[in-house]
């Protein structure tokens, strides 16, 4: 772990609050990057992400607890993730539900679902393994799902594979599944 | 018009386009019952989901930007110190007493604010 990282850990397990205080902005702006992938994850929505990610950080000024034993940057990933970030994604959609038709247990397995492999692996392990798993892939479902990420609408892939929309959101569903069984394979082997 | 039978692959798709897109709440409103229960039922939707949430990571997480961090630290700072301010206020109100002068107990009622009487010069 960096040891800024470390120092604005130790600093924030402090009983003094003003010393908790002091020791938030070189924590935020260790962790700031980071956290904010994770709620990117979730959210797709940059500013949805700051405004949560503000909360989440007054949440552990107030209650740093849960950060005592953090040796490693996966396992504060990992902590935060599951003590301070999750509660807050909750909360979020637990708002709107009035008015939607997803039980409350599928509504915070969709958007805050429990640790999966984007809060063990980081950053740079998923790119490299996803862009080996895509490697694997059929051309057409490669080409499916890299249009999709470089932010091409159905349509727009639609046309450029020169099929139907429904045609491409069954292949995207399909390369979806074994993408998934893929990273399954992948974390056993590991 | 809106398509209100949505097959669990359409679902999924839909729901990577708005988690790409950024606009989750309105896949989620855009759901009826039967969708939802189909959803709820579908263990391919689940396990899909989290693969889309992978793929969305990786292809768009770095390409959110904040345009300014200080800013951001400031509205945490703020945010702290307004939770200091209440913790300190609910402390004040745990020892004291009596309630503060400017209240009074109408009779039968809950606690009220008096009217200011003092006019200004």
């Amino acid at each position: 772990m960096d040891r800024r990282l470390r120092n604005a850990l130790q600093g924030l397990t402090d009983p003094d609050i003003e010393r908790r205080r002091r020791a938030m902005e070189p924590f935020e702006r260790a962790t700031f990057d980071n956290f904010k992938k994770i709620l990117y994850h979730h959210l797709g929505n940059e500013t949805e992400c700051e405004d949560i990610l503000e909360d989440v950080y007054a949440d552990i000024w107030e209650n740093p607890e849960h950060l005592r034993n953090v040796y490693s940057e996966k396992q504060l990933i990992r902590t935060v993730y599951l003590y301070y970030m999750r509660k807050r994604l909750r909360e979020v959609y637990r708002r709107m539900n009035r008015h939607l038709h997803l039980s409350q247990k599928d509504l915070s397995d969709l958007v805050a679902p429990d640790l999966g492999i984007l809060e063990v692996m980081s950053q740079l392990e998923l790119r490299h393994v996803l862009r080996r798993l895509l490697n694997r892939l059929k051309n057409r479902e490669r080409r499916a799902i890299e249009l999709w990420m470089q932010g091409l609408s159905n349509r727009a892939i639609a046309n450029d594979l020169k099929t139907t929309v429904g045609a491409v959101k069954m292949l995207e569903f399909r390369t979806i599944l074994k993408l998934r069984a893929m990273f399954c394979d992948y974390c056993n082997e590991d | 018009m809106p398509d209100t039978n949505r097959q669990i692959q359409e679902m999924l798709v839909d729901f990577a386009d708005a988690l790409r897109d950024g606009c989750i709440p309105a896949f989620l409103k855009s759901l009826t019952r039967e969708e939802a229960q189909r959803i709820a039922s579908s263990d391919e939707f689940w396990n899909a989901a989290q693969v889309v949430r992978v793929i969305n990571s990786v292809g768009f997480a770095d390409k959110a930007v904040t345009p300014n961090l200080s800013l951001f630290l400031s509205r945490v700072d703020a945010k702290i110190a307004s939770r200091l301010k209440k913790t300190k206020s609910l402390t004040k109100v745990k020892h004291s007493v009596y309630p503060p002068s400017c209240f009074r107990k109408k009779a039968g009622g809950p606690l009220a604010k008096t009217e200011r009487n003092d006019k200004s010069v």
